[in-house]
């Protein structure tokens, strides 16, 4: 691999230090599962590597009962700091609690060694249409906490990804966690991915799924990864669902889906592929919350 | 840029000078002169590198060998530290598990991680254990099956 430096801050004051230095390309890393293969490709050349694991609250996992939230009013919900693996996720009594679809998204990601490294801040902030936590961030609402040298702010996640590997973020600043409502008690979430290997590569296409339990019955969210520039939302099957669930309705979803993606072709699927299996995976995740739903 | 780290590679203590943009990997053949970790694919993807790290099966390829100050390190070398087999090594051999055997470094510590994790794994279990150690000539059939047997002999009292 090209030479650079490493840098370990422990403090967010000589992160910054270190992020504003002018004369140098300095690059944040987390799990360095998508950065070193990155450096190996060429196609990042950074001065210095500033490793963010060891500032404060990176690893945080826990829920937000006010604490560690920025803003007022924040409803409870959890917070993840950036530097959270996906194994924690995945193996978390506590966000499969009432985040599953996040806990099934994590569990998707990779293998079992990618897994204990890849961190969720690293995974959005790759900005890859094809981030496997993003569809299930999407359903969940989450924020994403931001802080920089000139103070914090917190962008929706669905501002967050800006196209592809382009993020939210201003140079020199680091996202520090997600901030993730708690869905109503008896919603239902499901996560769903094909891959060329039935494990262990990147997603041909993902759907998250979430029916968010309201005094009427549900509210529908679906999200989709790898079908367009950014993770998108599929706002007209949402409301299509919250209506009615009959085969015919589940149909129109599905076509509603396919209706708002723009896929490509590349190494993983051709954009036909895609645009069939957005219909397919999107039924197959409507009938699985549909199958945990309690019978009336 | 170097940096002076010091880290638990299968017991033994190391204090070593190491540079930022080299990996774990490196380090371990290079300069601790271990070399059943392999060199593969340096891309994630192979698991012929997987090193346990502080408990967690790694690929030791994607791990910037600054990071390993203060780690404990396992690779094989680890499991027949007092001159006897390992159970799971024991069983690669009556399964035939093993045929060029590049690839079995790494498919012994992701095995064995699983058990500390899981001592009584399902078929299941092991696959997407091993989902990221890819093996080219023994084929998956004979691992699994030794890894099975391992397993099941520890319900026994
Ligand atoms: C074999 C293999 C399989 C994979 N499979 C999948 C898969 O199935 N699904 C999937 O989505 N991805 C997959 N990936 C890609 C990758 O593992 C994930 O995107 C992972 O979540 C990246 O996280 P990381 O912590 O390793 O990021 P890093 O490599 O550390 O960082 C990634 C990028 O984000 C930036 N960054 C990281 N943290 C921060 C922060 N807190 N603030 C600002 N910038 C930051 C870095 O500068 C870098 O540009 C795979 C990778 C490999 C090697
Ligand atoms: S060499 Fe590390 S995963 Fe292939
Ligand atoms: S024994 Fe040759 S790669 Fe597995």
């Amino acid at each position: 691999m090209r030479a650079f430096n490493y840098c370990r801050p422990t403090s967010y004051g000589e992160a910054f230090h270190w992020l504003a230095g002018a004369d140098q390309l300095v690059v944040p890393v987390a799990g360095a599962t998508d950065l070193i293969p990155r450096i190996r490709d060429g196609l990042l050349r950074p001065d210095v590597v500033l490793d963010i694991k060891d500032l404060p609250d990176m690893r945080a996992l826990t829920p937000t009962d006010g604490r560690l939230t920025s803003g007022e009013g924040v409803p409870p919900g959890l917070y993840v700091g950036a530097a959270v693996r996906m194994n924690e996720l995945a193996r978390s009594e506590l966000v499969s609690s009432r985040w599953g679809v996040l806990a099934m998204a994590a569990a998707s990601m990779g293998n079992e060694q990618v897994r204990n490294r890849a961190t969720i801040g690293g995974n959005i902030c790759t900005a890859s249409p094809a981030a496997d936590t993003a569809p299930a961030l999407y359903v969940l609402e989450a924020a994403v906490c931001i802080k920089g040298p000139d103070g914090d702010r917190t962008v929706a996640i669905a501002d967050f990804f800006a196209g592809p590997r382009k993020n939210a973020l201003h140079r020199g600043e680091l996202v520090v966690g997600l901030t993730i409502p708690q869905p109503p008690e008896g919603s239902i979430g499901h996560f769903e991915k094909l891959s060329r290997r039935k494990a262990g590569d990147l997603s041909i296409v993902s759907v998250a799924a979430l029916a968010v339990r309201t005094d009427a019955g549900y509210r529908w969210r679906l999200a989709l990864g790898a079908v367009g520039p950014t993770p998108l939302r599929s706002p007209e099957s949402e409301a299509i669902l919250s209506e009615s669930l009959t085969d015919e309705a589940i149909d129109r979803a599905a076509a509603s889906a396919y209706g708002c993606c723009c896929p490509i072709s590349d190494i993983r699927s051709g954009l036909e592929y895609r645009q069939a299996m957005v219909i397919n995976l999107t039924r197959h995740a409507i009938h699985a919350v549909m199958a945990q739903m309690p019978t009336p | 840029m170097l940096h002076e780290i010091s880290l638990t590679v299968n017991g033994d203590h190391y204090t070593l000078a190491v540079h930022s943009h080299h990996t774990l990997l490196q380090v371990l053949r290079e300069q601790t002169g271990i070399t059943s970790p392999k060199r593969g694919c340096e891309n994630g993807e192979c698991g012929a590198c997987t090193v346990i790290l502080n408990g967690l099966p790694v690929n030791s390829c994607l791990v910037l060998a600054p990071e390993a100050d203060g780690a404990v390190v396992e690779t094989v070398e680890s499991l027949n530290k007092g001159g006897t087999l390992h159970p799971l090594q024991e069983a690669f051999i009556e399964h035939n598990a093993v045929q060029c055997g590049f690839c079995t470094p790494g498919m012994l510590m992701s095995s064995k991680a699983l058990l500390d994790r899981i001592p009584n794994p399902t078929e299941d279990q092991i696959r997407d254990a091993l989902v990221g150690n890819l093996c080219r000539c023994t084929g998956y059939l004979r691992i699994i099956e030794a890894i099975l047997d391992v397993a099941g002999s520890c319900d026994e009292p």
